[in-house]
């Protein structure tokens, strides 16, 4: 019994690790021009579809494929920066809809480029067990967890530490107080974008090595990283982390103890939770903003 | 006040005479020109249902000031709803379709800790509220027999006579429907809380300062439009004949209305179902036939060309171009 909860939690935590990059470029965005990017989950499996046709047309290992998966997404989220930046008015619902157009062109092109058949690597070295005492994964999820962690931890310091990510978070906090310091907004804005879709690029690759990929899956994991920002709190990094650890841990012992058709309504059941009880979200409540 | 008064009867007037032929035309012209053609006529009927969805949606985004992307939830309850109360408990099917709206906006309830959340938030917690209606309709297997759907569902029956399960038949209801919806949806517009909800979308604040409850009040307008929405899926049900979780629940039932209202203008009543008509058929009819998947990509591109280019949508486009005396506001058109 106890083994079977740790194993859980274990496997939580590493799914967790690939749902933190994907919310977390959704906080990005957010944080720089208060929209959420409707199609980033199509974004995300976008850069999954690259990794499948480098392995499937140029029989390369998936990983190899991360370069020229971060080069598509990061272009196309660019495009999707070009596309929002163009909204003239009502800008926080008109780039709802705008990007959820973007989704929905995404999803039918995956479906006209790779077919609605559900794909998976065909690499045996990433599907390998990975035995670490009573614990046990896929080498390809403690693989991505690691470098999951590693693209965390540069994160931080490029908004903590760099002119550039200062820039990012000071336009978050104040959009008007950072231009009169000499910040162009517009280009932080883009610089949000492309990091969001270097994170989708990584998120992308991770779930093609360890999971499955269709076309359909792109909506289920723009809702999850909502799911997950909710949970946070809209705005805080570590509140992002905690919320993704959450929802993976919780996606992993729903499958364990019940079985694995519930586990996405486990993850919706925390959400309604939290909405009903803790409207704010576990950290903080500086982000939400509300009708009264 | 009075000012706009007289110009709504002034438009009114001049409408009367348009709108009494355009009816009979659509009742008896549609059917008689394409009785013929099966698969034309099932497409207006798909296209109808659709627009029905729009103008819900619309009326929600237009009068509520709430975006959603969760219409399939409703659409799907309404369906499902009024199928199992036909079949297991032996409901009249006219009834069942009311009670399938009633349980989508019973649904709605569920969804109303989300209108605490403005803007983006409200969009995308219906959104994921769509994606647990649909998990619960394959898990709950009990009742809906999950994954494998429900087959052979009662159709509409014969009346006076008349044997409506046909594609006709169905047309003629669905038709009815949707100018039932729309003059619902006028009426609200036009009344005290058609006002409170326009003054509401100016500023909220001061609405709310003069003693009107814009939660109530929004959260009417989503019940209204989850009925609607509901009912339209009850037709569908009993149209169709047959229902599975992944069709009842579709994103397509999201996705197709959103495309229709924006395209045709949704702060119209109009723009919605002229929307999804021109939409559906094209997307079917011209569409389909170069790529037969994936070809909503062109819908996708629509939805972003139209909120760049006219986020007003064509109707209220159309109507600036032609230079008309007395012209209103777009909001009003």
């Amino acid at each position: 019994m106890t083994e079977l909860v740790l194993q859980a939690l274990y496997s939580g935590v590493l799914t967790g690790s690939s749902y933190a990059l994907i919310a977390l470029g959704l906080a990005l965005v957010f944080g720089t021009m208060k929209i959420i990017n409707l199609a980033h989950g199509e974004l995300v499996l976008l850069g999954a579809y690259i990794a499948y046709t480098c392995e499937s047309a140029l029989g390369v290992n998936p990983l190899l494929a991360i370069p020229a998966a971060i080069v598509v997404v990061c272009i196309a989220t660019a495009l999707t920066y070009a596309l929002v930046a163009r909204i003239g008015r009502d800008r926080e619902l008109n780039s709802l809809l705008l990007t959820y157009g973007v989704g929905v062109m995404l999803t039918n092109g995956a479906l006209l480029l790779w077919k609605a058949d559900i794909r998976s690597t065909r690499s045996a070295w990433l599907q390998e067990a990975f035995v670490m005492g009573p614990l046990y994964s896929m080498r390809s999820e403690l693989l991505f967890f690691v470098v999951s962690v590693a693209i965390i931890a540069g994160l931080w310091w490029w908004l903590a530490r760099t002119w550039a990510g200062r820039a990012v978070r000071a336009v978050a906090s104040n959009r008007e107080a950072a231009k009169l310091m000499g910040i162009d907004p517009h280009r932080v804005e883009l610089a949000s974008f492309v990091v969001a879709g270097l994170l989708a690029a990584f998120a992308g690759v991770a779930i093609y090595s360890f999971g499955v990929i269709q076309p359909s899956l792109g909506t289920s994991l723009t809702i999850k990283a909502f799911v997950i920002t909710v949970l946070a709190g809209m705005g805080s990094v570590p509140g992002v982390l905690v919320g993704a650890l959450l929802l993976g841990i919780t996606e992993s012992l729903t499958t364990t103890f019940l079985s694995s058709a519930l586990q996405e309504l486990a993850g919706m059941v925390l959400f309604l939770v939290v909405l009903f009880a803790l409207p704010n979200g576990l950290f903080g409540t500086a982000w939400r903003r509300r009708v009264r | 006040m009075t000012d706009a008064g007289a110009r709504v009867d002034a438009h009114a007037v001049g409408r009367r005479a348009i709108v009494p032929a355009l009816v009979v035309a659509l009742y008896l012209v549609v059917p008689l020109a394409f009785a013929g053609n099966l698969h034309l006529m099932s497409l207006v009927v798909a296209s109808l249902t659709i627009g029905g969805i729009a103008l819900a949606w619309a009326l929600l985004g237009n009068l509520g000031g709430l975006v959603s992307f969760g219409h399939a939830a409703f659409f799907g309850v309404g369906s499902y709803a009024s199928a199992l109360l036909v079949m297991k408990a032996g409901w009249p099917i006219a009834a069942a379709i009311v009670a399938g709206g009633a349980s989508a906006a019973l649904a709605a309830v569920l969804v109303l800790p989300a209108l605490r959340l403005r803007g983006p938030y409200f969009a995308l917690a219906v959104l994921a509220y769509a994606h647990i209606f649909r998990i619960v309709a394959t898990e709950w297997k009990s009742l809906t027999n999950g994954a494998g759907g429900i087959g052979s569902i009662p159709r509409f029956p014969v009346v006076l006579g008349y044997d409506f399960s046909g594609k006709t038949g169905a047309y003629w209801i669905v038709l009815s429907l949707v100018l039932a919806f729309a003059i619902v949806y006028r009426r609200v517009r036009y009344s005290d809380y058609g006002l409170a909800l326009s003054a509401m979308h100016d500023s909220e604040e001061a609405t709310r300062a003069v003693g009107v409850n814009s939660v109530l009040l929004k959260a009417a307008m989503l019940f209204l439009s989850a009925f609607m929405t509901g009912v339209m899926g009850a037709f569908n049900a009993h149209y169709i004949g047959f229902l599975e979780p992944d069709y009842a629940f579709s994103g397509l039932w999201t996705m197709l209305p959103i495309v229709a209202a924006i395209f045709g203008g949704y702060r119209t009543i109009a723009g919605p179902l002229f929307g999804a008509v021109v939409v559906y058929l094209v997307d079917q009819l011209v569409f389909k036939a170069v790529m037969p998947i994936g070809h909503q990509i062109v819908l996708g591109a629509l939805l972003g060309a139209m909120i760049l280019w006219s986020p007003e949508g064509l109707l209220p486009a159309l109507a600036n171009r032609l230079p008309r005396a007395g012209a209103r506001p777009s909001r009003d058109a």
